[in-house]
């Protein structure tokens, strides 16, 4: 019975292809479509998803190629809603869109849910006197409103009309991806969202992209679609980068899913659509990224391409800071300090979290850029902590400070990336009330802790 | 008989590696915690409480960790498959190095990567600091021991 109302769909389609486009010609065709609500209760199988696939790929065509007229098409509540998807360049489709980009076609207009029932009501929906057009379009809004109640594999059909396969506009993939879902889903309202999604898709396709994702959740649950429906959630159209996570996706989701277990991927023309490869170019592209993160840490990197290469810097820079630890840790050793130095209590010390991701660079380099002050208090809380008896510094004495002093102009250099550190180590829990009370001035705005003048 | 002074030196040489030890014991432990919520952190913690004395330092194995050699200039035109174990070895070693590496994801692995060199560079930064405080110290206490 899938097979029936598919293969119907797709005869309808191969016609309408042919036509001019036209409304009339669209809506002989649509109205063939429409009449064939064939219930397919069972949920197709993996296999239908690329009679689906292809399924969409040809709306998409012809929705395109309608974009022409369409967009001359002036309809007071339609304007918007045509303009957008049509838009896009009907058949540019060669550029790849990566998945990383945002939809470079967002969505521009806002959801309507009531446009069906508006659009229904125009006489001249279409330009012109279409009344089968509106005739149907009711059939649709009604079909919408059943949508609405529960259906939403209808609604994700919607979207996928005026999207080509390969991801011509933004809403493409998404849309592509939710029709699958929709259909595979819910048997019998599926054939009706997709008949009223044909007749409607050029006004819905906004609402149902927007519409989808509320409700995607619910539609694709059934959906046993191996490939990456996640779009319905919000994050519909502009994130294309997610994991694709089909096979959780299927087994358990619920309606009120969290979107972020659904990964949108965008079928690049020319490549391979099945999920196997699409999940693959999605780790792929995620690897990547990752890397390239890895590339902005790792100094040095940036003229270095190449996976392998960047691996080795990478590898090569972990072991230098690792070899670096126990160097100093070494040196640490054997520095002859007052006998009542807890290293280890010092090295231990928690930092505070909420220094350990942020590079306070600004607040320090203006703090060291203070010069030698005659305050032990910072040393003294640097070195101190909670655990580690007197390190033989009184307040009153200079020594230390002096120290201190000489030592600032030949450090000075190291220290402004290190600084950070060095304030993190010195500053637990412990140390705020220290520091507070110490009361330093410019310390800078912020907040937290990590103030310190030298 | 042994010189004595040597014997002392010896000694205080031992002394030394037993506070270093200690004392990268001690860094590990605070670059563990300054990421507590991080699996390299979670790793690195069990790892150094499960046996305090004696702990695998990748840091002190010389072999190098790639066995391939790298080429110094990158093969654009290489086998597909070569390249592909190649980059699967270095992932490898990657995974050594990093603490907790060998149960994740080349991804995850890297995402994890990055927050541990992070935490590395601030270890590194507070020692060289505190190194350089206490030898600062030193100079000026140097007759104080």
């Amino acid at each position: 019975m899938d097979r029936d109302l598919f293969s119907h769909i797709d005869t309808d389609l191969n016609s309408i292809s042919y036509l001019s486009l036209n409304y009339d010609h669209f809506d002989s065709a649509l109205s063939s479509i429409v009449s064939s609500p064939s219930a397919a209760p069972t949920p197709p199988g993996p296999n239908d998803s690329l009679v689906l696939r292809e399924l969409i790929g040809r709306l998409g065509t012809i929705c395109n190629n309608k974009s022409a007229s369409v967009g001359a098409v002036d309809h007071s509540a339609n304007t918007s809603c045509y303009s957008t998807p049509l838009s896009s360049p009907p058949k540019s489709s060669l550029h790849p869109l990566p998945n990383m980009n945002p939809n470079p076609n967002p969505m521009p207009f806002a959801p309507d849910p009531g446009f069906a029932d508006r659009a229904a009501r125009m006489p001249c929906f279409g330009g012109g006197p279409h009344m089968a057009m509106s005739g149907q379009l009711s059939r649709v809004s009604s079909s919408q409103s059943l949508m609405d109640a529960g259906m939403t594999g209808g609604v994700q059909l919607e979207g996928e009309l005026p999207v080509r396969e390969n991801g011509s506009g933004g809403r493409g993939a998404n849309n592509g991806r939710k029709r699958k879902a929709g259909v595979k889903g819910k048997g019998k309202e599926a054939s009706l969202a997709s008949s009223g999604t044909v007749n409607s898709k050029i006004s819905e396709e906004d609402q149902s992209a927007k519409r989808c994702r509320p409700d995607c959740k619910a539609g694709e649950k059934k959906g046993g679609t191996e490939e990456k429906n996640g779009n319905c959630s919000e994050n519909n159209n502009g994130d294309r980068e997610n994991k694709n996570d089909s096979d959780s996706n299927n087994a358990n989701a619920k309606p009120v899913e969290p979107p972020k277990d659904y990964i949108h991927v965008r079928a690049r023309r020319g490549q391979a659509t099945d999920s196997h490869s699409l999940a693959e170019r999605v780790r792929r592209e995620k690897i990547s990224e990752r890397m390239k993160l890895l590339q902005d840490l790792v100094p040095g990197c940036n003229k270095v391409t190449g996976k392998a290469v960047m691996l080795d810097e990478i590898i090569n820079y972990v072991q230098s800071l690792q070899r670096q630890v126990e160097f100093l840790s070494m040196k640490l050793a054997t520095v002859n300090t007052p006998s009542d130095v807890n290293m280890d209590n010092l090295l231990q010390k928690d930092m505070p979290q909420a220094c350990s991701g942020s590079m306070q660079q600004p607040l320090y380099r203006s703090a060291f850029s203070y010069p030698n002050q005659p305050q032990v208090a910072p040393l003294n809380s640097l070195l101190a902590t909670n655990s580690i008896p007197n390190l033989g510094m009184q307040p009153s004495s200079n020594l230390p400070f002096d120290g201190f002093g000489n030592a600032n102009p030949q450090i000075g250099g190291f220290w402004e990336d290190d600084l950070q550190s060095v304030v993190q180590m010195g500053f637990g829990q412990n140390q705020e009330a220290a520091l507070s009370s110490q009361s330093f001035q410019g310390s800078g705005p912020s907040s937290s802790d990590m103030k310190i003048e030298l | 008989m042994e010189n004595p002074l040597s014997e002392a030196r010896q000694h205080s040489q031992t002394i030394i590696e037993e506070r270093g030890k200690r004392i990268k014991l001690a860094a590990e432990i605070g670059l563990a915690r300054s990421s507590s919520g991080r699996h390299w952190a979670r790793a690195l913690r069990r790892r150094l409480y499960r046996k305090p004395p004696q702990r695998e330092y990748i840091v002190k194995n010389p072999t190098p960790l790639l066995k391939k050699e790298v080429p110094l200039v990158a093969e654009v035109v290489a086998d597909v498959a070569e390249e592909k174990e190649e980059i699967e070895d270095k992932v490898r070693a990657l995974q050594r190095l990093v603490p907790g590496g060998e149960e994740m994801e080349v991804d995850r692995l890297f995402e994890e990567t990055a927050d541990y060199i992070e935490a590395l560079r601030e270890q590194v930064g507070v020692m060289r600091a505190l190194a350089c405080i206490l030898d600062g110290m030193e100079s000026k206490d140097g007759d104080k021991l």
